[in-house]
């Protein structure tokens, strides 16, 4: 019977909880799920990635596939699969050829977005645009969205952490690529010309070891990672599926940024008019009280 | 391209080993007497064949040995062949050598039992061509024997037994003509017909040109199977023969190495062991602490310069047969072990995060991301 007491006990108001309203100037109270009530257009309604971007993700998505599977097959040279696989690339002395031009041009991507990178930073300076909020640069607020964000897993918080336009999952992700990049593309020259590299290590034995090791264990992470972790964030999270069009049109879908990156959602507002006027009139349509 | 060799390396090595398990019945001469050979010639019939064997066989050995069914089943219940055919021997290394000049233990007919092995160092009654001397494989032979395959005055009985020699790896093995751009088969055999004959003179050209290709005319997946499998990969024998730790797992390592991992794969261009374990003499496998051994401190930059280029004093020092061993990397074993940590962690943890948020986000649904993702229409569904 104390479950029944327990029931009475408990309040209308504990079960729904209080609205986390966002004041806008101009839009109004935005409601904290009020990306369950906004209309999203699946190729995209906020723009996201620049077309540069957009260049480099198909070039490393492209490089990477092609990478994984002439490398894999060389490293699991004994299972059963190998040698099909191999056959299909023409066999291993043309293969590793494949897997130098690829690498060659994923080394390529590596600088052309670092390129990128600099020149639009550089570029934001001088408008004084910069935002570091808006970067892939980790801050203190990760740290708080990701408690809050498995808090809010766990059913103890109401709504999820309102994230910037990169969230910690994404910067996670962002930095292990740099970090993976970084050990692919050294321990790869080592093994690529092992000759010039034994003169710079210090010990050429342990570094060629070292190199053997890393490139593969690293590669084997990487996809991993990818399999795991990327492809469940970006094709099967719930409201993702089958396949987010960003990485075409390089832009986001209004429901998406609203849920997952609010405080992006509110810099939108600001820049974009349309945007503004949009919102203002969901608001007004939905009855949500504009103090 | 690559399918080709792969395919074909596969199917030689296949031969291979079947090849090798004959030999070894043979190997194993029973000690006990061996009956009579069963000559299933019921008549002797003149069959004129023009198979090109026949020009060895002037003793006419063939007479009984052609027959398929000749054999007979030993002390320890195996069949065993005595069948010679002639359309491959005929084809083979040792075609224009006559029977006798091999098995010159042979000197009636029937003959008794055959207990001596074949001596390859046996001179045959073959006049290389430009020679006056009778063709043998001396000078190899005793390349060999100082080699570390040779059997040694201070070598332990077991090691003695246990020393590979000629036959364990050549098996009279088939012609195979050179066809590619360095050698064209058919244009460079058209300027020797223009003095010699066409039947001597392919056979010789092809004897010439199949060793020309490589180091070796065996492919690389030849030489490792040749090399591991029953010798080197034979953990227990290496153990017996108390070879060292390094050489123990040699072929494991080996296997484990890019070059191994290439060669596997069908690759043709990768070192093989002979590649790097003997010189053009093939036969002068020594010891690495031997100044013979091509993998000697000293050679090694010669070895390597083979295949790869500019190389220097460093680059030799790059461990080929690199193990993982605790003992004897134990850096590098416990920088293995973390990343392993690392990997699983991270793995682990990242998937456990987003199966915690698959858990979190249940209200929406597992029906519900597959009917309703944005992805699909235009409106949100989670009203």
């Amino acid at each position: 019977m104390a479950t029944t007491t327990e029931n009475i006990a408990i309040t209308p108001e504990a079960t729904e909880p209080e609205r986390d309203y966002t004041y806008v100037e101009d839009v109004g109270n935005i409601p904290r799920d009020i990306y369950k009530y906004v209309k999203s257009d699946p190729l995209g309604d906020l723009p996201r990635y620049s077309l540069h971007i957009v260049a480099q993700h198909f070039l490393t998505f492209l490089t990477f596939l092609i990478l994984a599977s002439t490398g894999l097959t060389l490293h699991f040279a004994d299972l059963w699969w190998a040698p099909y696989v191999m056959s299909l690339f023409g066999g291993p002395d043309l293969a590793r050829l494949i897997h130098r031009f690829a690498a060659a041009l994923m080394v390529l991507a590596s600088v052309y977005h670092v390129i990128t990178l600099i020149a639009g930073t550089v570029q934001k300076i001088m408008k004084k645009q910069f935002n570091i909020s808006r970067t892939q640069i980790p801050i203190l607020k990760d740290i708080q969205d990701i408690t809050h964000d498995i808090r809010y897993f766990l059913g103890k918080e109401p709504y999820r952490p309102k994230m910037n336009k990169f969230m910690y999952k994404q910067k996670l992700h962002y930095f292990a690529i740099i970090w993976g990049t970084f050990v692919l593309i050294t321990a790869g020259t080592t093994l690529l010309y092992p000759e010039m590299m034994a003169t710079i290590w210090p010990n050429p034995q342990f570094a060629q070891d070292l190199a053997r090791l890393m490139h593969a264990d690293e590669a084997i992470m990487a996809i991993t990672v990818i399999v795991f972790w990327h492809w469940s964030n970006v094709h099967l999270v719930p409201g993702r599926f089958p396949l987010q069009w960003s990485f075409i049109t390089g832009k986001i879908t209004r429901e998406h940024q609203l849920e997952e990156h609010f405080m992006e959602y509110l810099h939108n507002l600001e820049e974009i008019p349309e945007e503004k006027e949009y919102m203002k009139k969901l608001l007004k349509d939905k009855g949500f009280e504009t103090k | 391209m690559g399918n080709k060799p792969l395919l074909k390396g596969r199917k030689i090595m296949n031969q291979l080993t079947i090849r090798c398990f004959k030999e070894d019945i043979i190997l194993e001469l029973p000690k006990i007497l061996i009956t009579a050979i069963l000559c299933i010639a019921a008549f002797f019939t003149f069959t004129l064949s023009g198979s090109e064997a026949d020009a060895a066989d002037k003793e006419n050995c063939l007479m009984c040995h052609k027959y398929k069914q000749i054999g007979r089943i030993d002390e320890q219940g195996r069949k065993r062949s005595y069948y010679v055919n002639e359309n491959i021997y005929g084809n083979t290394t040792h075609r224009n050598v006559p029977c006798r000049d091999c098995h010159s233990y042979i000197d009636k007919l029937p003959h008794d039992e055959v207990t001596e092995e074949v001596n390859c160092a046996n001179e045959c009654h073959v006049k290389p061509p430009f020679a006056k001397e009778n063709f043998s494989h001396k000078n190899i032979i005793k390349v060999y024997n100082e080699s570390v395959h040779g059997v040694h005055k201070d070598d332990s009985e077991e090691l003695k037994q246990a020393k590979p020699y000629c036959k364990y790896c050549h098996l009279n093995p088939i012609y195979t003509r050179v066809d590619e751009k360095r050698i064209a088969f058919e244009q460079t055999l058209s300027r020797c017909l223009n003095c010699h004959e066409r039947k001597g003179v392919t056979q010789a050209y092809k004897h010439i040109t199949h060793r020309l290709r490589n180091k070796t005319s065996r492919s690389p997946q030849e030489v490792v199977q040749l090399c591991s499998k029953n010798c080197h990969a034979n953990m227990p024998l290496m153990e017996s023969l108390k070879v060292s730790p390094e050489s123990l797992e040699s072929v494991e390592t080996y296997n484990e190495s890019i070059h191994g991992k290439a060669v596997a794969l069908g690759s043709q261009k990768a070192a093989d062991c002979i590649s790097c374990h003997a010189s053009s003499s093939i036969h002068d496998v020594y010891k690495k602490d031997h100044k013979l051994s091509t993998v000697n401190d000293a050679n090694r930059i010669n070895t390597c310069n083979q295949c790869h280029e500019n190389v220097n004093e460093r680059f030799v020092q790059i461990d080929v047969h690199s193990g993982l061993g605790r003992e004897e990397k134990p850096l590098l074993y416990f920088v293995n072990l973390g990343l392993q940590v690392v990997f699983y962690a991270s793995v682990l943890g990242l998937v456990g995060l987003m199966l915690l948020e698959t858990k979190g986000r249940k209200k929406d649904g597992i029906l519900w991301q597959i009917k309703k993702g944005t992805s699909w229409r235009g409106r949100s569904k989670r009203k």
